[in-house]
């Protein structure tokens, strides 16, 4: 044991945490993309797609074809749209013009997302609300 | 109105500069008079602000559309105390609010030991430099008073704001955010002035433990929210806003554990400063983060102007931290060293190292999407699985540490003493495992250990107890006596139900969803739900539908109705229906939509979720530890007078 234990275990503490981190980082991958309707383009794995709905959602998220809607980027005046088609739960804030986030892939241009998926950003305190025009 | 708020917060912007500036100067020189006119300066600072925290809420009390700050959150419909509770529910009246937390613990840490000068000195301007920043946002970058033509109405509040969590939930979080400056600032001046003795740490500590209580209870509370309101079954997403207020609790919590080491044995002095600026530092880090927008969130920050000033504020505070501790670090060195490994002191290095890498892996998935972004120039993100897996991976050795902790010797701890003192936990702990292996709960190995480690912690602190109390002659006379001490084990016990509630409602929780027909069932965990039908309701600003669930199963026949109200301007809103078991401490939680329109059928989600009241439980106990562990005590102040007999001792609140 050296002059002073306590070096050791920090030192082999934070080795030991680096370690657990990378053996996490080799085995588990390193995070979903988060793309929004601008980027998603060319991606076929597994995504994250981050926008607000834009037109009329069709359909029924419980039957059939789903729920068909389109997304475009929430900051960027940017044409992209992406159509989207969802099954399962539509969260409260579902509507056109919400922000949200869905998991899924794009096939053959269209976003399938995963059922269930669909996250509306919650309304918060940290949150100005947007001024009506 | 306005002008006059405009007006006092100049006058607060005046009165922290001048605290800044010449109480800076005063320490330096050894100005006498000069530091007792900064410090004046920094006390009056907080009725000034009050000032302007009272025209901001009578605004809003009397919906005045002609601020833009009342137009933006509130309406003419609002109830009184959801439209006072706007106060906090937009950006310029959360700046304010850190601005009032912050001078009015400012000024009352400063009374409280304007005796003890020396400390006091260099504490009065690292306040002020904090304050600087905030009045200075409030007075040129976003004020609350900004004015408009009178408009007819206000756009209202979000319904899932409209709730009594409201009124409590951000509030808590600010006292817990804002308290850590007290602790960060007497360290820097500690660190300024060259004492870098315990008399900081003994002046602080109830003031972290009371910023710490806030923060823990704040995020209990809106955990909570977030379950009954939300309708999703869950209380914590890992989301960037929730992880924002997790990081400087655990930091906080390390720190209130070395401390005790410094106390006792005078170690870990540069730790303990490192600690208390990462708590502070990570705590801006966290209004950062929800102020910029810079990282995507389920919670809908708007991107805000404020961000870079933030950001920039947060680098200084960081430079400032670790340039003092690096100028200041001959002084802080000691002479004490560890002698062993197996010890009381060791084991609370080896909470603090967990606690501080649980914060650290937590703050790499926080900033993972700018990190990707700026390296491969892709956003991704980590999500629940990132942070279960290291959630599971320090969490669980720090719960069993729990239990460890408390009962090894200082100093050096022999393996026979250790078997002795652990032969009670150990087997009880042995003893849980293998009934609840028997049970069938081996189907979650985090679940099954974290049930083990509980038993363990819980049977060390009735150990303790018990002990005690042969000791003393009662539990009550034990408590009072070293209220410290058996606040914190009360706390431990609130970890345990907490860790317990969240392991049984997550590793075993059961989940299932269905669309059904009137008539049709839905099973889940033996409890089956048949839907027999709807009802319409109507609210003086929704209408809505309930969907009738009878249920039956464990020996148990009661009802849910689940549904979703329509406000007429707001829109949908999911309305949960609970049944609170008794017998299991846990919950069967349910959500229904309408599946399609013109139709009675309804999606109905299930949630079965065991024990997981004992995390609401453990709120309660938390802070019944908490409150007895900060209680003054008159033994301990006569103690600390004697030690610091050179001067005053410094006062905790």
């Amino acid at each position: 044991m050296g002059a002073s234990p306590a070096r050791l275990v920090i030192a082999l503490s934070v080795a030991g945490a680096l370690a657990i981190f990378v053996v996490y980082t080799a085995l588990a991958g390193n995070g979903v993309a988060n793309l929004t309707p601008s980027t998603v383009a060319g991606h076929t794995g597994h995504v994250s797609l981050v926008g607000k709905v834009a037109g009329k959602p069709q359909g029924n998220a419980y039957h059939g074809g789903g729920l068909r809607f389109q997304l475009k980027d929430i900051d960027h005046g940017t044409p992209a749209r992406v159509p989207v088609v969802y099954h399962g739960a539509v969260p409260d804030q579902f509507k056109t013009g919400a922000d949200l986030v869905v998991e899924g892939a794009l096939l053959n241009g269209v976003f399938v997302a995963k059922r269930g998926s669909m996250i509306t950003k919650c309304p918060d305190h940290y949150a100005a609300a947007k001024p009506k025009t | 109105m306005a002008p006059l708020g405009r007006a006092a917060l100049l006058l607060a912007f005046g009165l922290v500069f001048y605290a800044l500036v010449a109480g800076s100067y005063a320490a330096w020189k050894r100005r006498r008079r000069l530091a007792l006119s900064a410090q004046n300066a920094l006390i009056a600072a907080f009725p000034v602000t009050l000032v302007a925290a009272i025209i901001l809420l009578v605004a809003l009390g009397r919906r005045d559309m002609s601020f833009v700050y009342v137009w933006q959150h509130t309406s003419h419909k609002l109830p009184l105390g959801y439209a006072l509770s706007a106060f906090w529910g937009g950006q310029e009246g959360s700046l304010l609010l850190w601005l009032l937390v912050l001078t009015g613990y400012a000024a009352l840490a400063v009374w409280l030991n304007r005796r003890s000068r020396d400390l006091v000195a260099w504490t009065v301007p690292v306040f002020g430099l904090v304050a600087v920043f905030f009045a200075f946002m409030l007075c040129f970058v976003s004020s609350p008073f900004g004015l408009q033509p009178t408009r007819a109405d206000g756009n209202g509040m979000v319904p899932s704001l409209q709730n009594p969590y409201m009124l409590a939930h951000p509030p808590l979080l600010y006292l817990g955010y804002v308290g850590l400056t007290v602790p960060f600032a007497f360290a820097m001046g500690a660190l300024l002035s060259g004492r870098t003795d315990e008399r900081w740490i003994v002046a602080t500590r109830r003031w972290t433990l009371a910023a710490w209580t806030f923060l823990g209870v704040g995020q209990l509370i809106g955990a909570h929210w977030a379950y009954v309101e939300i309708g999703w079954g869950g209380y914590y997403a890992w989301d960037p806003v929730e992880n924002a207020a997790l990081m400087p609790w655990l930091a906080a919590t390390a720190f209130l554990h070395s401390v005790m080491i410094q106390e006792k044995r005078g170690m870990l002095k540069v730790w303990n400063m490192v600690l208390v600026a990462l708590a502070f530092n990570l705590s801006l880090f966290g209004t950062f983060l929800t102020r910029s927008g810079v990282i995507n969130s389920i919670h809908s920050f708007s991107k805000s102007s404020i961000g870079g000033w933030f950001l920039a504020f947060l680098g200084l505070m960081i430079f400032f931290s670790i340039a003092l501790i690096r100028w200041r670090l001959p002084l802080l060195r000691t002479k004490t060293k560890l002698e062993s490994l197996v010890s009381r002191e060791a084991t609370f290095l080896y909470n603090n190292l967990l606690l501080v890498a649980l914060a650290l892996t937590i703050l790499w998935g926080v900033l993972y999407p700018i990190l990707s972004d700026a390296v491969r120039g892709e956003t991704r993100s980590v999500s629940k699985p990132y942070y279960d897996f290291f959630l599971h991976t320090f969490g669980l050795p720090l719960l069993l540490l729990m239990g460890l902790g408390p009962l090894v010797a200082w100093r050096r701890a022999s393996l026979r003493s250790l078997g002795k003192t652990f032969v009670i936990p150990f087997t009880v702990a042995v003893a849980t495992g293998v009934a609840l292996l028997a049970l069938g709960f081996g189907s979650s190995w985090p679940g099954l250990l974290t049930y083990t480690f509980s038993a363990f912690v819980a049977a060390s602190i009735v150990l303790e107890f018990v002990r005690g109390r042969a000791a003393a002659g009662g539990i009550f006379r034990l408590i009072a006596r070293n209220r410290r001490r058996y606040g914190g084990y009360i706390v431990h016990a609130a970890i345990v139900l907490l860790a317990i509630g969240i392991a049984g409602s997550s590793a075993y929780q059961t989940q299932r969803e269905q669309v059904l027909k009137p008539g049709q069932s839905i099973e889940a965990a033996g409890y089956i739900l048949t839907y027999t039908g709807l009802n319409g309701v109507k609210g003086s600003n929704y209408t809505g539908f309930r969907a009738l669930l009878a249920v039956s199963g464990h020996g148990e026949r009661f009802r849910l109705n689940p549904g979703m109200n329509n406000y007429a301007i707001e829109g949908p809103s999911n309305e949960a229906s609970i049944y609170h078991d008794p017998r299991s401490l846990g919950d069967v939680f349910t959500t229904a939509q309408l599946a399609g329109k013109h139709t009675n059928m309804i999606d109905v989600k299930v949630f079965v979720k065991p024990l997981v009241n004992l995390i609401w439980v453990a709120g309660f106990v938390f802070v019944a530890g908490a409150l007895i562990a900060m209680w003054p005590d008159a033994v301990e102040q006569r103690r600390l007078a004697a030690r610091y007999a050179a001067g005053a001792a410094p006062a905790g609140i």
